[in-house]
Order: structure tokens, then C-alpha cells, then sequence
């Protein structure tokens, strides 16, 4: 029986996951905006990235910097980061929908926000079918 | 939910944090649930519960109008 969440194993909520998930992400864009010979807006996202993994690293004592970062997790901040990706989550779904009818009514055909919302649609459904049968 | 762990933690001069730390939770969790604002889950409240030497039932207490004390 355990309370807290998280521990010296738990890789999703190790205190490096998000500082080294943001260099990663950066990188990435870095690489994609090089491809799109983009490579001052590349650079930027990069920092933008690395500023804010580093402001999470030594963010301090903060419980929602403690939080996010891995080492203040417990079963109520699990809670809040549930429902805060639900939250962020459905405020991402009325943006598409919102963009869909807006990108529609231009005359166009509602890309991509069309294909964006399908997945969103699907996703739930199949959430709610593997949470179903998990109990 | 309604329950006696502020009173409990106080009557053995314990901080929110030195209960949060015993249990492997955040001081906050521990304000969250004396203030009713967080209702632990079943293996908290049987956490709480063994800590203090008295049962769930005990520290925890539901209306029987409703579903929340």
C-alpha cells in the first residue's frame, strides 16, 4: 500500500524528466527549423525549451515546482495533474472545434483541425474503452 | 470529508509537516485534508487511521444524509 507516487525508479517522475524531456524537444524543433532553414527561430525554441527545463531544475521548494518537477509528488498532486491534463486537455479540443468552424466557414476545408479533432474523438473513445475493461 | 487529524497531530505535537513526512505526503496534503479540501484516498485514510491507533471510521466521519461528512 503506498501513497506517494513517484521514487528513485520511476522514470516519468524522476526530477530530470521534464528539464531533459524540454532540451530534447528543443533539440528537435532546433533540427526541424535547420531543415526549414529557420535556424534564428530554431535557436530561440531551443532556449525557450532550456529556460524552461532550467527554471523547473532549480525552480526551488515551490509544492507546484516540487510537483512537476518529480520530487513532491504525492496521491493529491497526481490528482491535480489529472485533472489539469483533462483541463488542458479540453481547453486543446474547444480550440480545434472552434478553429474547425471558424476555418469552415472561410470555405476552406477545415484542415488540419479536421483530422486534429478526429484524434482527439477517437483517443477518448478508445481511453474510455481500455479504462473500462482495466476496472 | 469531515475528520479529527488536525486535532489528533496537534494533541501529539506533531507539524503538518513532520505527519506529511511520516506518511510519505506533502505538508500541503496534509492542510488539504484538515481543511476538507482533499479526501484522501482509501490507502491514506487507512495510513492516517493506523498511524493515530484508531480505525478509519473514527477519524473520518461521513453524514449519514449524504455522501460527504
Amino acid at each position: 500500500m503506498s501513497t506517494t507516487t513517484g521514487g528513485r525508479g520511476d522514470l516519468m517522475h524522476s526530477k530530470w524528466t521534464i528539464p531533459v524531456g524540454s532540451l530534447l524537444i528543443g533539440l528537435v524543433l532546433l533540427g526541424a527549423n535547420i531543415v526549414g532553414h529557420q535556424t534564428v527561430l530554431g535557436l530561440w525554441s531551443l532556449g525557450i525549451m532550456v529556460a524552461f527545463g532550467a527554471a523547473v531544475l532549480l525552480g526551488g521548494r515551490s509544492e507546484t515546482v516540487r510537483g512537476l518537477r518529480g520530487d513532491g509528488r504525492d496521491e493529491r498532486f497526481a490528482m491535480l495533474d489529472l485533472q489539469a491534463t483533462a483541463l488542458a486537455g479540453l481547453a486543446l479540443i474547444i480550440a480545434v472545434i472552434v478553429a474547425f468552424i471558424v476555418e469552415v466557414a472561410r470555405g476552406h476545408s477545415g484542415e488540419p483541425y479536421d483530422w486534429l479533432g478526429a484524434i482527439a474523438g477517437l483517443a477518448y473513445i478508445a481511453a474510455v474503452i481500455v479504462l473500462r475493461v482495466r476496472g | 470529508m469531515r475528520n479529527d487529524v488536525r486535532g489528533l497531530r496537534s494533541a501529539r505535537g506533531l507539524s503538518q509537516g513532520d505527519l506529511g513526512d511520516a506518511l510519505g505526503v506533502s505538508r500541503q496534503t496534509i492542510n488539504a485534508i484538515e481543511t476538507e479540501r482533499y479526501t484522501p484516498s482509501l490507502p491514506l485514510a487507512i495510513e492516517l487511521a493506523r498511524f493515530f491507533g484508531i480505525s478509519v471510521e473514527d477519524l473520518f466521519h461521513v453524514d449519514d444524509n449524504g455522501r460527504k461528512g
